[in-house]
């Protein structure tokens, strides 16, 4: 799914959280987007995954404004999900229910996803028994289930164990590279961007930066801002 | 000493199925479960609609809504007493101290509890199970099944401490029932009558039929609550 965004901001209180005249997301990249806390990341991914609207502008994807048709192809993982009232394997399944998957086929592809997730010990497991890590990966496989063209993760992997992220980054790379997936990635870890991103954005105070492939932005940043951003230097 | 002998009495009573004693057990449960029911097809939608929607005078509405959760059941009874008497608006219907003026008394009661309770929930989790079935393809009907799915616990307990409120009050359905022997007597207005009287034994087995009743609810409720469902 290509992703147009134009002239769009936000402002919350009369204070101007958001403004970007123009980004272009190119179908089936890895972006990753960075900055300081504030700098609006999530208030961009937000609306872009239209659970939030802007004060001006437009999100057009494949040409199209957002509209109900398109939430049955995209979606979105919090860095806090809300798993449902129930086991893994309901919350995994839930996404083909809806979409009225036959019985056999949810088995047969929740325990494959089961299985790639290292999850199959828990798929009994009652959901709000689960550890943050198992939480997050419980999220991530379900928002994936059903082949999205556009996964949209706000710091997924936020305070999760080393060996969980690498399950999910695995599994964020596979669904971009098999299934043509594009992802957008929220991170506070450049080496998480530098991993498993193709292309990284770089926001701050509510304006993206600076855009570009992983090697420009990340090891030769042009502009002062990212620069001091990436040897760690603290933007307020 | 009167009390223990007054204990005896009343598992004598229990036991040896008192037709008096049952029946006001039995108008109790019917009032009460009634009344919830009504109170919850109607206070269940309208809180998690109020939970989910923004109106004109939303906030005007909330107050209310918790002023008259904690409304005193005397109040709830006089003001329906004053709508259903012969003198009253509603006085043409001939309501007054039958059973249904003691329904509709504390479904007035109930209501508010509930549909607080459910808005207090929905408000909580309402837009995040919203966001969620968003982003997961769910279109309108199925959101909204979402939210009645994930507030279930919410809604049932919401049920049950409104039925509680019911089961357990005394000035509404003395009011508008009138405490008459066979016809609108309940439990707790007998034991009010009885204990004015200094008899004991059938007021202690009325008791211990409400402690018994609040225990099996209480059961209920976190049986369901540690979630032995899918």
């Amino acid at each position: 799914m290509k992703i147009k965004v134009s002239g769009l901001t936000k402002v919350y209180n009369n204070k101007q959280v958001l403004n970007i005249p123009k980004l272009e997301i190119e179908k089936g990249s890895l972006l990753g987007i960075i900055g300081p806390n504030g700098a609006g990341k999530s208030t961009l991914v937000k609306i872009i995954g239209g659970i939030e609207t802007s004060t001006s502008g437009l999100v057009l994807f494949d040409g199209k404004p957002i509209n109900s048709n398109l939430y049955q192809n995209m979606t979105m993982v919090f860095q806090k999900p809300y798993l449902l009232r129930g086991s893994v394997f309901y919350n995994i399944a839930y996404p083909l229910r809806i979409r009225k998957v036959e019985e056999e086929e949810i088995s047969r592809r929740v325990e494959k996803i089961l299985d790639e997730m290292d999850l199959v010990e828990i798929r009994n497991q009652k959901s709000w028994t689960l550890s943050g890590g198992e939480a997050q990966k419980v999220a991530l496989a379900r928002a994936i289930i059903f082949n999205p063209s556009l996964l949209i993760l706000d710091e997924p992997t936020a305070n999760i164990d080393p060996s969980s992220i690498a399950i999910m980054e695995k599994i964020i790379k596979k669904s971009n590279q098999e299934n043509g997936t594009t992802v957008i990635i929220v991170t506070h870890n450049l080496q998480q961007a530098n991993r498993i991103c193709k292309d990284v954005g770089f926001m701050y105070r509510g304006e993206l930066i600076e855009i570009g492939s992983k090697e420009k932005v990340i090891r030769n940043p042009e502009n002062v801002l990212t620069r001091d951003f990436i040897k760690g230097e603290i933007l307020i | 000493m009167f009390i223990i002998n007054g204990f005896k009495e009343a598992i004598y009573l229990l036991i040896s199925l008192d037709a008096e004693l049952y029946h006001v057990i039995i108008l109790s449960l019917m009032v009460s479960l009634t009344a919830a029911a009504l109170s919850s097809i109607m206070a269940v939608p309208i809180g998690i609609l109020m939970g989910v929607k923004e109106f004109p005078l939303k906030k005007v509405a909330v107050r209310f809504i918790y002023t008259m959760m904690s409304v005193p059941p005397v109040i709830a009874g006089l003001i329906v007493f004053l709508l259903i008497s012969r003198r009253g608006p509603l006085g043409i219907l001939g309501l007054v101290y039958t059973p249904t003026a003691m329904i509709i008394a504390q479904t007035v009661l109930i209501f508010p509890i509930i549909t607080g309770l459910v808005y207090n929930a929905t408000k909580e989790k309402g837009e995040t199970i919203q966001n969620l079935g968003k982003t997961l393809g769910a279109n309108r009907r199925q959101r909204l099944i979402l939210l009645v799915k994930e507030l279930r616990m919410n809604i049932l307990t919401a049920i049950i401490t409104g039925y509680g409120r019911g089961i357990s009050e005394v000035g509404a359905v003395m009011l508008v029932g009138g405490n008459i022997r066979g016809q609108t007597r309940t439990m707790t207005t007998t034991i009010a009558m009885l204990q004015s009287m200094g008899e004991y034994s059938i007021a202690i087995a009325l008791g211990i039929i409400l402690l018994l009743i609040s225990f099996i609810l209480n059961s209920i409720l976190l049986y369901y609550q540690q979630g032995d469902y899918r």
